[in-house]
């Protein structure tokens, strides 16, 4: 059968819900716990500050061999669009200049867009249905003329799921937040009347902001409708260009537009560098603005809590140290740590048993652990008071809805153990053996590994392109479904795969999940770690058999002798 | 457990091959290289063989040595022509510095920095705060109370209005507040959880995105449509996701915040036009297309022309017609942000095109809409050509990095847009109520002795500001000295700006607001403007809005009682001579 990319084909059509038994749909949103050996309570890191990270490397040929791989893709890029500009004008109608109009996009910047992406699309944005809780439903698609064009067959794939950033499971369609969000419909409707500061504040909004205060330890928060355009309007309201920010190299995109738009210098540091970062200070005093030589009026180091594409997190007593002894100022991005870790829930603070206040700004995203929508800023109540006036997205754009606003309130409380107490206890302990259970297992099986022990992002090294697509396409053939990310949202040569970890997941599915990583691992010649950010065994790099992994790791995976850092 | 049970089951039925959509020939090509290159590893200490390998190799087969040969050379030089990363060496052992440790160590001890935070204004601004109101609903009687009727709080629950008639809602149209949209909403919450959990690109659109994004472009026939988690990051995300440097934007110069923003992460050269003046839009679109001429360019850049339908500032209309000839007179695409004028202009309410009776595809290049104002949803939105589209799902940052929205949101509006496109009585009934409140005021004498209006008679904001000869009298600044005032500011690069004649000008505005909320229970509100964030001409207005829950008579008395409130305000200030 052939296929024309009609409108009618390559529509991703609404697929009606499946009516499944609701005790089914619950264990397929959220696994009930197997037995209580499968919890962890997380310590508290006392203060102590982490060592520089231990990143292992690939044996020399597998750089090269990547490196090739890039080549022949970029030269393979290069003859195609040749040709194809030569030959067929008319596919490349998006590149070429127009009857006098430039075209949106030059041949250039959508080079790797163009001519290396693409040849992945499948692997990226697959359209999904429903909860994207334990399982999920990925909608069936035909690839075709190499990914030019999708159509829907109209089936769909259950899938477990290691990509949604449901990290403590609150992405359900039964229970306390789903109930408060219907109410919230009922009671307040689901527009927003407008911006804050003119008629978009309601009691629910005070009570939200309220709670998450107390939740931080802060002693105020504000609450936005959108976790990116948090961050990108935040900065320009008390920085300008005689202040300077020093960043983190991996920061997120929306901390840089925001810092961007503020007009303030940036100076950048090596992920996770201290001693560079404090190198980095002391020139910047004394050195002060350039051109002007004056000081700087203030100095704010930005740095996110947990990084999403490393698993690594922030060296929080470090930076505090430096903070205080340079008088500088810290902001730390929770979107991913916030919810997930610590013993309490409470983030890198938790996880370092840090007070708070110890750090000028915590800014964080309610899209992630609490599985709502939006960002939040907690600081000082009267910083908090400034802000309201200041920050352009209070005063110009949309306010959180309330249904937003109820899933933020009741998965909060139970977190702090205030509705359903215990539950929030048990989604904590669940996620963190989880995310040991699955870092040792792949660390044991001989696969490199990224970051910190407890952290539930958990990104494995696959270094060539070209196994991205292999990877991602065989774990989806297996029914599960994984994050594959390349250049350029990582370094050029490290093309790695993202678990994402999830309370909602039981042992058994993580058992199920590493007896295929193991299969495909050996298919793709994957287990290439060398064993040095391991514990070491016997000298030589760990290959452990995936029996011997699923018969020893969940006990030993409770002990931080098993984990370097 | 039907899900777990089926997914065991699967690992017997895997292919063992990989369907990997390569073309043959590259898969053989890959292997040969790679062998090509162990057999060079080996012989790398021996030259000799090295030379050997190679005369063999092009003895036996030339061509395939010339294609590996090309391929080395090329890569050697892709390499080479790599940016190199300049190393910064450590400047203060910079021999020019020449400071010891300890100069350095007491220059670091002496740094003084500011605090985070300016609060030094906080207290002679916090009126402002004090005066925003709180939607109450914890009072007993809500039940009872029926739009557009709310309680509210301010300052704090330390004043408490009961029962007021809103004129500040956004949600013009209020459909979404009818019952089979609700429904819609809370089915979804049931099938789909709140939130996505994931960006776009992993995992987190669903068939509820794409539905909406092609309910969208259907309903507002464009080709595509791209969705946004919060209306005011899309321009500041659209723009730059298109354009670099060189390129060209002429924009209006009352453009709205989230346009001012996207100009200035937007990397290209800009250029403003008098405030909807299509004269002066002409001769500059003219002199740049001259001196691009000259200056023979190697490709054409980009040019925008951007303005806003209604605009968020005046209320004014943007004249489309006109914009349209010039921009394809000049080959310019025309953005348009239509955040207040989807949904209640032309008889359908698809905007600023139909309100000219104009195809939006061939007019506007890109539209930028809300979800959250006439729609009564949450969310934005952009509207174009398919090429654009694509290319915004694939670069525009508060697309890719940015979770996409509760599915609940996107099924509301798709339910808003298919009641809408069987049933425009909501949409007549705002504009009855602009043209309404509109003519009340143009034709009240007594208030046109203060007051000006700016907003066009389709706009369901009515924005009126103190006309220049009173703002004269009484705070002694216009405009253009208020611009000054600004631009001085901005180049000396405080953040912290207090212009006290704006302020007391701002201040006397809120009397008026509290005027009428306290005496007749009616809340208008002032336009917020955040002085600091501005960089454009800007005047301080005051804003009523209309919706479709209001009945002509309401409004009626109401305007009866807002005219009393300003006039009874504006008479106390004028000087008894
Ligand atoms: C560090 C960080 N900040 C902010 C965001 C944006 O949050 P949201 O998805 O809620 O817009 C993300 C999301 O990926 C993030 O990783």
């Amino acid at each position: 059968m052939t296929y024309t990319s009609s409108a009618a084909t390559t529509r991703v059509k609404l697929i009606p819900p499946k009516e499944l038994p609701v005790l089914v749909q619950k264990e397929n949103e959220y696994g009930s716990l197997t037995s209580k050996e499968f919890l962890l309570e997380t310590k508290r890191l006392k203060s102590k500050s982490l060592g520089p990270p231990i990143m292992d490397t690939p044996p020399y040929y597998i750089v090269l061999i990547t490196y090739l791989n890039y080549l022949i893709l970029i030269i393979l890029g290069h003859i195609h669009d040749f040709l194809g500009l030569k030959f067929q004008k008319e596919k490349h109608t998006d590149v070429i200049e127009q009857d006098g109009y430039a075209p949106w996009f030059s041949k250039f910047e959508s080079f790797y867009v163009r001519r290396l992406k693409k040849r992945i699309d499948d692997c990226f944005a697959r359209p999904t249905t429903g909860v994207p809780g334990r399982f999920i439903e990925c909608i069936d698609r035909i690839s075709h003329n190499m990914n030019d064009f999708f159509t829907y067959p109209g089936s769909t794939t259950m899938c477990l799921n290691l990509s949604s950033y449901n990290y403590l499971g609150f992405a359900q369609s039964k229970g306390q937040c789903t109930d408060a969000a219907l109410d919230s419909i009922d009671k307040y409707g689901v527009q927003s009347n407008g911006p804050r500061t003119l008629i978009g504040t309601t009691d629910l909004h005070v009570e939200a902001e309220r709670l998450i205060a107390t939740f931080l330890g802060k002693e105020d928060a504000m609450i936005f409708s959108q976790g990116y355009g948090t961050n990108a309007n935040f900065f320009n309201a008390f920085l300008d260009s005689k202040c300077l920010v020093i960043s983190d190299e991996l920061n997120h995109t929306s901390i840089r537009t925001g810092v961007r738009l503020s007009g303030a210098t940036v100076r950048i540091f090596k992920h996770n560098d201290m001693t560079a970062l404090e190198k980095l200070i002391r020139e910047q005093i004394v050195l002060g603005q350039p051109k002007t030589s004056r000081p700087w009026k203030k100095i704010i180091i930005c740095v996110e809590g947990l990084f999403s594409m490393e698993g690594t997190l922030c060296n929080l007593p470090a930076l505090i140290e430096l903070k205080k002894k340079y008088k500088c100022y810290l902001y730390v991005d929770e979107a991913h740590s916030i919810g997930a870790m610590g013993p309490t829930g409470r983030g890198v603070c938790d996880v370092f048993g840090v007070d708070p206040n110890e750090i000028d700004i915590l800014m964080g995203t309610f899209t992630k652990s609490f599985g709502a929508a939006g960002g939040y800023i907690a600081c000082d109540k009267w910083m908090i008071d400034r802000f309201r006036l200041d920050l352009s997205t209070c005063s110009y754009g949309e306010s959180t809805p309330a249904p937003v606003l109820a899933q933020i309130i009741s998965s909060t409380r139970t977190i702090m153990g205030q509705l359903h107490p215990g539950e929030g206890a048990e989604r904590l302990q669940r996620i963190a053996f989880n995310s040991r259970y699955l870092r040792l297992g792949l660390q044991r099986l001989g696969f490199i590994v990224y970051g910190h022990p407890d952290s539930p992002v958990i990104p494995m090294l696959l270094y060539c392109p070209s196994k991205m697509p292999a990877f991602s396409r065989m774990m989806l053939q297996r029914k599960i479904a994984v994050v594959v990310v390349a250049y350029p949202a990582t370094p050029l040569i490290e093309s790695r795969v993202r678990f994402c970890m999830s309370a909602s997941l039981t042992k058994e599915d993580i058992d199920y999940l590493l007896r295929h990583v193991d299969e495909v691992g050996d298919k793709l010649f994957l287990k290439v770690s060398s064993g040095k950010a391991n514990v070491e065994e016997d000298g030589r790099p760990p290959r452990w058999s995936i029996e011997e992994v699923l018969e020893k790791t969940p006990q030993d995976c409770k002990y931080d002798r098993f984990f370097l850092d | 457990m039907v899900a777990a049970a089926s997914i065991d089951a699967v690992a017997s039925t895997l292919p063992n091959s990989i369907p990997v959509p390569v073309p043959h020939f590259i898969a053989k090509l890959g292997c040969q290289l790679s062998s090509l290159l162990t057999l060079l590893l080996i012989h790398i200490p021996g030259g000799t063989q090295l030379l050997t390998y190679i005369k063999k190799s092009i003895h036996d087969d030339p061509y395939r040595a010339a294609v590996e040969i090309g391929l080395i050379v090329y890569g050697i030089l892709y390499w080479l022509a790599k940016p190199k990363r300049t190393k910064k060496s450590y400047i203060l052992n910079d021999s020019k510095l020449l400071l010891s440790e300890r100069e350095i160590n007491d220059l670091i001890e002496d740094w003084e920095p500011e605090p985070l935070v300016d609060a030094s204004i906080l207290e002679e601004q916090r009126w402002r705060l004090q005066s925003i109101p709180v939607i109450d609903t914890v009072t007993d009687d809500t039940k009872s109370l029926k739009q557009p009727f709310i309680n509210i709080s301010r300052d704090d629950n330390k004043e408490f209005y009961k029962n007021v008639l809103n004129l500040t809602s956004h949600n013009f149209l209020q459909i979404s507040s009818l019952p089979q949209v609700l429904d819609v909403a809370k089915q979804t919450v049931e099938n789909y959880g709140v939130g996505a959990c994931g960006p776009a690109g992993f995992y987190g659109n669903q068939d509820a995105h794409y539905t909406t994004e092609y309910k969208l472009a259907e309903f507002f026939g464009t080709e595509g449509a791209v969705l946004y988690g919060q209306d005011f990051c899309v321009a500041a995300s659209v723009i730059p996701a298109f354009t670099k440097r060189g390129d060209l934007i002429v924009a209006d110069d009352q453009v709205s915040l989230s346009i001012q923003n996207a100009l200035q992460l937007s990397r290209s050269t800009i250029y403003y036009f008098k405030h909807n003046d299509m004269e002066s839009l002409e001769n500059l679109l003219i002199e740049l297309n001259e001196s691009e001429k000259l200056e023979k360019l190697p490709a054409i850049p980009r040019k925008f022309i951007v303005t806003e339908g209604l605009f968020h500032n005046s209320g004014d209309l943007a004249p489309l017609p006109q914009l349209t000839r010039l921009k394809n007179k000049y080959k310019f695409r025309l953005f348009v942000d239509e955040t207040f004028s989807l949904g209640v202009l032309g008889k359908t309410g698809r905007g600023l095109s139909e309100h000219f009776n104009m195809d939006r595809s061939s007019s506007i290049d890109i539209t930028v809409g809300s979800m959250a104002t006439a729609f009564g949803s949450s969310g934005g939105f952009v509207l174009g050509d398919h090429i654009m589209t694509f290319h915004q799902h694939i670069g525009s940052n508060a697309y890719c990095f940015s979770a996409s929205l509760p599915a609940y949101t996107v099924l509301t509006l798709t339910k808003v847009l298919e009641i809408m496109d069987q049933d425009n009585s909501a949409v007549n009934k705002v504009q009855v109520l602009s043209k309404m409140l509109h003519d009340f005021f143009i034709t009240d004498d007594q208030l046109s002795k203060f007051v000006e209006v700016t907003s066009d008679e389709q706009s369901p904001v009515l924005h009126f500001r103190l006309n220049q000869s009173f703002r004269d009298l009484i705070f002694h600044y216009s405009m253009d000295s208020l611009f000054e005032t600004i631009i001085k500011f901005q180049q000396k690069n405080s953040t912290t700006r207090f212009i006290e004649n704006f302020e007391n000008e701002e201040k006397f505005l809120q009397k008026i607001v509290d005027k009428a909320l306290i005496k007749h229970n009616i809340l208008i509100s002032r336009n917020t403007i955040v002085m600091k964030h501005e960089s454009l001409p800007c005047l301080p207005s005051l804003k009523i809005c209309v919706n479709a829950n209001i009945s002509e008579k309401i409004l009626v008395d109401a305007l009866a009682n807002i005219k009393e409130s300003i006039l009874h305000c504006c008479q106390e200030l004028v000087p008894k001579n």
